[in-house]
């Protein structure tokens, strides 16, 4: 192509204008002095399409508090302003891209990245920097062997006690024989690893145990398989972007088990929409929480989040990214942007929550129980503990 | 399952038809591009995304039936096919000597590497990066020991009988005399009086239009988001690889066979298997059979 000088200089022209209207936005921006409040999220890339729901809850709460004046920081009210870039689905970006937040942005406060590689991943940049940080969508037994100080995770979906939990609950609905069939992605597979040992130690057979890869397309080999197993369960440790293909070819091959467990996507409000609200009903997914009377403010986010993005929220991942944010409220109210302060109250308070009551001993929430929900007409309900339950198991009756 | 068992089950029959006949509408078009243009399409698979889009919005925001607007959504897949080939190649195809020919090869890739990454960023930022899928003809029809849900039967049915319309109209019409023409000897065509521009952009329209349509037949299958494409692109490629390139009559034929390798082979080892299945595939027929598995038969006729 032909670079004529005047086009050369317009081009020149052109990017100098640019850079003098950023630099401007940038000036505006700190006469103000709005909290800055960092992370880094995967917009692009194979996990992109699973972040929305935690986004969208970080978008709620600042609108909400810019809405009520500002965080109260201390005692102060300042506006929240993020400061968000794309780690495209790789935990190695996400480490460069704290380090930048900390250090070069100078952010005053940090959110957590999206899933568990990400979170293992930024702990030492914020032990490094001292930098203490709520984790919310990251569940891992790898999680215990963190440093604890900086970080902290508010999940009880941990695979060793979904592993346990799940097998007792198999146990009260006199499940005698089951399918596994296993994403080979990190979470699942550590599911996987710690379900079967269960499995076995409660007497519960398990006739077809199988895996396949993320880019599945097609699980007609593997159903097929299952179907003439005959059992009494199938636990399809799934993740959102095979959850909806297992579910259509379950229906298609009649996998008629009455117990459906599908490990990750029903929770979000994708799931009843793409594979139909009747084959959705009595589908059993991992959550902890739900809209309930006795946990404050559970009703009001669910009730926001739906008013503003038209869908439901996801029961994990947005409830918990929501928790982390209270959590980081609570504490900034009392401590305003002090890092000692901070880390040290984040460690020792008991906090109230959406999901009730928290209380991190080393980097791990010690009061949520880890818990299962089942669809029921429409709604999820919490159907496992029977200590938090908001109601009871059915039976799911086809596709 | 035993082996023989595995081998007659009329399920993974039908599951291997399913999946191979996608695998041919999407290769078709990867070929009719590349056999006449020598353009390597790696924006293949961003286009069937965007028929699936294209499909979903229809279904889940105007309650139209995929089906009716698949017609629609090709025209527009062609429409952006020659838009790009107006646009873009045009200019890039009229210096045809062998060197500009070989340089516009590998330019082809960087172009469309790049046509893929924008279009599946765009998608994200207008879409938004969420998993995407709706409930579509989920009746499930029994025929003896085969259970088939609606939407996968129709999505056989619409692309294989694409498949055959198109391998017809190029085995029998005059353009696809013409076609083939240009696919064996560009130059020897266009002197005895070919129309080459013409075949081009038909190529583009039709090949673009195929994607498109084969993207609305995606969506009623399982989720995707903008980044699902890639992995039809790859399809398309082994699919040609195996069929030979610019053989559009050979895809069809190596499509299933991919489908059925795909299916069966899944069925008798493990899903874990399934990518080194079709990359095995890939370069075993790279290497035993360079120029396509049915080639030779195809070379004779």
């Amino acid at each position: 192509m032909k670079f004529s000088f005047s086009h050369r200089r317009a081009f020149v022209g052109g990017i100098t204008a640019a850079l003098l209207a950023l630099t401007a936005g940038m000036a505006s921006a700190q006469a103000d002095k709005p909290l800055r409040i960092g992370f880094s999220m995967a917009r692009t890339g194979m996990l992109a399409n699973a972040t929305p729901s935690q986004m969208n809850t970080y978008e709620l709460w600042r609108e909400q508090t810019n809405a009520k004046g500002g965080m109260d920081v201390g005692g102060v009210r300042r506006k929240v302003e993020f400061v968000v870039f794309d780690d495209q689905s790789k935990p190695e970006q996400a480490v460069r891209i704290y380090e930048k937040l900390i250090t070069d942005d100078k952010v005053d406060l940090l959110l957590a990245p999206w899933g568990t590689p990400f979170h293992l991943a930024i702990a030492p940049v914020l032990e490094k920097f001292k930098f203490p940080m709520v984790g919310n969508t990251a569940a891992s037994v790898a999680l215990r062997q963190v440093k604890p100080g900086y970080i902290w995770f508010p999940t009880s979906a941990i695979p060793d006690r979904i592993g346990a939990e799940l097998t007792a609950m198999l146990k009260t609905q006199n499940v005698k024989s089951v399918a596994v069939l296993s994403n080979v992605l990190p979470f699942t597979k550590e599911i996987k690893n710690f379900l079967e040992p269960e499995l076995k130690k409660a007497g519960i057979e398990i006739k077809v145990s199988t895996e396949y890869p993320p880019d599945i397309a097609d699980m007609t080999s593997t159903l097929t398989q299952i179907k003439q197993a005959n059992v009494d369960a199938v636990l399809a440790l799934a993740y959102p972007g095979d959850s909806v293909l297992y579910a259509k070819q379950a229906k298609e091959l009649g996998l008629n088990q009455p117990f459906q467990f599908v490990a990750i996507g029903p929770s979000d409000a994708f799931f009843p929409k793409a594979v139909g609200a009747a084959s959705a009903e009595g589908v059993v997914t991992i959550a902890h929480w739900s809209p309930r009377a006795e946990w404050k403010g559970s009703q009001a986010f669910y009730d926001a989040y739906v008013k503003k993005f038209g869908e439901d929220p996801d029961y994990l991942n947005s409830a918990l990214a929501w928790m982390s944010l209270e959590i980081l409220e609570t504490t900034v109210a009392k401590t305003g942007l002090d890092k000692a302060k901070m880390r040290d109250m984040i460690s020792s308070t008991t906090f109230d929550t959406i999901n009730g009551k928290v209380k991190f001993e080393g980097v791990q929430n010690v009061i949520t129980p880890t818990a299962f929900v089942q669809i029921q007409k429409g709604k999820l309900q919490l159907v496992w503990p029977a200590s938090m339950a908001s109601s009871k198991f059915e039976a799911k009756k086809g596709w | 399952m035993t082996v023989l068992e595995t081998l007659l089950s009329g399920q993974l029959l039908f599951a291997a038809l399913v999946t191979g006949s996608l695998y041919a509408l999407i290769a078709l078009g990867l070929n009719l591009v590349y056999g006449t243009m020598r353009l390597l399409n790696v924006a293949h698979g961003e286009v069937v995304m965007l028929g699936a889009y294209a499909a979903y919005w229809a279904f889940t925001a105007l309650g139209l039936s995929p089906l009716l607007v698949a017609p629609v959504v090709a025209a527009a897949g062609g429409l952006l096919g020659y838009a790009l080939y107006r646009g873009i190649f045009k200019r890039l195809l009229a210096d045809s000597s062998a060197a500009q020919v070989q340089r516009m090869e590998s330019n082809s890739l960087l172009l469309f590497f790049g046509l893929s990454i924008v279009l599946q960023n765009a998608a994200a930022l207008v879409f938004t990066p969420n998993n995407r899928a709706y409930n579509y003809l989920g009746t499930v029809y029994h025929l003896g020991s085969v259970s088939m849900t609606g939407n996968r039967l129709a999505a056989l049915c619409v692309a294989g009988t694409c498949c055959l319309l198109v391998a017809v109209f190029l085995g029998r019409s005059v353009f696809g005399l013409a076609t083939r023409a240009v696919i064996e000897r560009r130059e020897a065509a266009f002197i005895v009086g070919v129309d080459v521009d013409r075949v081009q952009w038909l190529s583009f329209v039709l090949g673009f239009a195929s994607a498109a349509l084969a993207g609305v037949l995606v969506s009623m299958l399982g989720q995707f988001s903008p980044f699902s494409g890639f992995p039809y692109t790859i399809a398309g490629f082994i699919v040609i690889i195996l069929g030979g390139l610019g053989n559009a009559m050979a895809g069809l034929l190596a499509a299933l066979l991919l489908g059925v390798i795909e299916t069966y082979g899944v069925a008798l080892t493990s899903a874990n298997m399934r990518s080194m299945l079709l990359y095995g595939a890939f370069v075993a027929a790279l290497l035993l059979f360079p120029n396509g598995v049915f080639a030779r038969r195809a070379a004779a006729r």
